[in-house]
């Protein structure tokens, strides 16, 4: 049950259970995650994994199935607009009129939102030397992405959402609107939540990282505790897994040796190193296309499969 | 919001305005060259004022012939689709215009509820519609008004553009579509699919149900003894045989030997079949309307 | 004002290249004390980078004595240079400059030269885990 703690400010994302059916198929099910207020967080997962799903529940463009979510602290059964005020949105190809010039996107951005700032709005534009009087479909793509941030931003809430926002874009225009959204974070505090594929990009933007495949949550959490809670360890071919520390994520073989990334505190890892072995950390890169490669298991089969092995139990990161 | 809906929809707006435009320079070109004859020929006029046009149907015909390209049936054919084609190619892209070019994702993320995002512009649309559909009415009763005299009201030709019709046509055209654009997601799919059942209930109600809204009368022609019998029904029989200009002939009815009998619409019933048949226009406007806002509110729930 | 930048490539995590970066400008003179530091959405918004990295690479500096926070006005330089002094500098380089000629009569290739440096780092790295 989703309660606030009166005297703390709510945490910007908080879900339980939360779960989306599409007929018969779950897009999303036992999604449980709790993101603190002011975190960059990277969402990661193949197409269909259900990146967009959970977008659209947080964002207020989809119902759950089952299971509740409150962005801060307001629940999915709160009044609709009350829920659509906490969180700005850029969706994938960032759709805007393509009829309207860019004061006309302003002025329906000022119509449907009372939080709006107009000259937040026309400041960005004269800083990125964006014409008002012109027409979006007379805009470039680089353009119109960052007239699609502004929409989002001059919002003024508390809650970023960007859905693949720079796939489309060429480098330079991907470099212009992350350094856009990074500023803004740094200014205001702004909590930002990033679905994309890119993983190579993440790391430097992201503090907090989900990852999803299949519909499940895989990982999640802060990165730093991530990282810090993974090792890389190489051992002879001949371990067994049973000798291994911790929850094996993803073993690679090669003749002699084999490469395994573990997930154990470092207590455990000191505990059961063998003096054959290495243990390296692991790069942000690494961690998640290890977890993207899993089959998909849902988190709770590996707490499930770690609680079941000799030793102290793994502590689970995801809560 | 009432200025994004106007804002997304004033091209359409504009588009409406001209051809209300071109509708009028028709009318007025016409329509005066039509009043000028009219009041020119005082033959037509004092024949008339004296016996409701039965003694002079050749000054009728003379001018029904010369400004009666309406009873045409081709030019016919294209007025009976003008109302659905403005309905369709205005409902029809409203919702699903976002759905296909992805734009929902912004417009129902601002801090408006689907709903009120769907009411305020279907509000304001059909309003738009609705001063459209009288403006056309207005200008093509006035452009009418001389041949009105001759020939009524109530024949079909005639009947689907004055009164109240018109403009529940397009109201009911259009509300077709927007319906068939949020359950087809595709501008131009939807338009078809609202477009061909509202032509086949308009052919319907026109052909089907319109002569029967309330009990036709039946009249008994009285032929003179020694002079022909001036029988007959449909568009280009002036005036009618019941000898009262606007009384709608439907066809022949079983009457005793010996005598032409026919079954007609007196013309005092115009408005009360104009009002049936915007009405049941109007409640298929609301119906499809009233299910749009309804299956919208539903799938974001 | 000082301008950072950032090695996708290298493998050191974002915060301590912006420390490894100012530690070096202290060393070769280009920060000095008393110089302001670019203010967290100056340099998020010019690299691209999450505020909080830079926060945590400021916090690091004032932990090693490097750099120090005034309460609205910013991150000031405070120490003269690295504790690491040029002259102790100049003895280093005098011993790996000794290295290498001893390398390359020993028969080492530069990538073999490249390499074993590469390997030594690595074990102390992984020594200190």
């Amino acid at each position: 049950m989703i309660q606030n703690d009166p005297g703390t400010s709510p945490p910007a994302l908080r879900t339980d259970q939360l779960g989306r059916r599409y007929g018969r198929v779950w897009g999303l099910r036992d999604c449980t995650l709790e993101v603190p207020a002011g975190a960059i967080t990277g969402l990661v997962g193949p197409n269909g994994a259900g990146k967009t799903t959970l977008l659209e529940m947080i964002i207020g463009l989809l119902q759950p199935t089952e299971g509740q979510l409150a962005v801060f602290g307001e629940t999915s059964h709160a009044p609709m607009a009350a829920r659509l005020a906490r969180v700005g949105y850029v969706a994938q190809d960032h759709p805007l009129y393509r009829d309207f010039t860019v004061a006309d996107m302003f002025h329906l951005g000022r119509a449907m939102n009372p939080s709006w700032d107009q000259e937040l709005a026309q400041a960005r534009m004269g800083a990125l030397d964006i014409p008002l009087k012109r027409k979006v479909k007379a805009l470039s793509g680089g353009q119109r992405a960052q007239v699609s941030l502004t929409m989002a931003l001059a919002k003024r809430a508390p809650l970023l959402v960007l859905d693949e926002p720079v796939s489309s874009l060429d480098p330079v225009a991907r470099l212009e609107f992350m350094r856009e959204v990074m500023a803004a974070a740094a200014d205001t505090g702004l909590t930002v939540l990033i679905a994309s594929h890119v993983v190579s990009e993440l790391e430097r933007l992201c503090d907090w990282l989900i990852v999803l495949t299949g519909g499940h949550v895989q990982l999640a959490g802060p990165t730093d505790d991530l990282i810090a809670a993974h090792r890389i360890l190489t051992v002879p071919r001949a371990t067994p897994d049973a000798e291994l520390p911790g929850l094996i994520i993803h073993r690679t073989d090669s003749d002699r040796h084999s490469t395994v990334l573990v997930r154990a505190d470092p207590a455990r890892l000191a505990a059961r190193q063998h003096p054959g072995w290495q243990a390296d950390p692991v790069g942000f890169e690494q961690l998640v296309m290890a977890y993207l490669q899993r089959p998909s298991k849902t988190a709770r089969d590996d707490t499930a499969q770690a609680a079941a092995r000799p030793g102290p139990a793994t502590k689970a990161v995801t809560r | 919001m009432i200025w994004v809906s106007w804002r997304q929809h004033r091209s359409q707006a504009i588009a409406c305005l001209g051809l209300l435009a071109a509708l009028a320079v028709y009318a007025i070109v016409v329509g005066t060259s039509m009043r000028t004859a009219f009041g020119q020929d005082d033959g037509l006029v004092t024949c008339l004022a004296r016996s409701q046009g039965n003694g002079c149907p050749d000054a009728i015909h003379a001018f029904t012939d010369r400004f009666g390209s309406e009873v045409n049936v081709a030019f016919w054919s294209v007025l009976l689709i003008l109302p659905g084609l403005i309905g369709v190619l205005v409902g029809g892209p409203l919702i699903a215009r976002e759905l296909e070019f992805g734009t929902w994702r912004l417009a129902w993320s601002q801090t408006v509820s689907r709903a009120r995002w769907l009411t305020v512009k279907l509000g304001l649309v059909t309003g738009g519609l609705i001063v459209l559909g009288a403006a056309m009415t207005a200008v093509i009763t006035w452009y009418r008004a001389p041949m009105d005299r001759l020939t009524g009201r109530f024949l079909p030709n005639i009947y689907d553009f004055e009164g109240l019709v018109l403009t529940a046509y397009i109201l009911c055209a259009f509300g077709f579509a927007v319906l068939a654009g949020l359950l087809l997601r595709r501008s131009i799919p939807a338009m078809v699919a609202a477009f061909i059942p509202w032509l086949a209930i308009r052919l319907v109600v026109e052909f089907v149900l319109r002569p029967h809204f309330q009990a036709p009368l039946t009249f008994h022609q009285v032929c003179p003894q020694n002079g022909s019998c001036f029988g007959g029904y449909g568009l280009g029989i002036l005036p009618p045989v019941t000898g009262h200009i606007g009384d709608w002939v439907l066809g022949q009815a079983a009457g005793p030997a010996g005598v032409n009998s026919y079954l007609y619409q007196p013309a005092d019933r115009f408005w009360t079949f104009q009002s049936i048949e915007a009405g049941i226009f109007v409640a298929l406007t609301a119906t499809a309307l009233g299910a749009t806002i309804w299956l919208l509110h539903r799938r974001a729930a | 004002m000082f301008r950072f930048r950032l090695d996708g490539s290298s493998g050191v995590p974002p915060y301590l290249q912006l420390v490894h970066q100012v530690r070096q400008s202290l060393l070769l003179g280009y920060l000095r004390e008393g110089d302001r530091l670019p203010t967290v959405k100056d340099v998020a918004g010019d690299l691209a980078i999450n505020p909080n990295t830079v926060v945590k690479a400021y916090r690091q500096l004032e932990h090693e004595g490097l750099a120090g926070g005034r309460p609205g006005q910013g991150t000031f330089i405070t120490a003269t240079s690295s504790p690491t002094l040029p002259e102790a500098q100049q003895a280093l380089r005098a011993s790996l400059e000794e290295w290498l000629r001893a390398a390359e009569e020993a028969g080492l290739s530069s990538e073999e030269i490249t390499a074993l440096i590469a390997v030594a780092r690595h074990d102390l790295k992984k020594e200190r885990v």
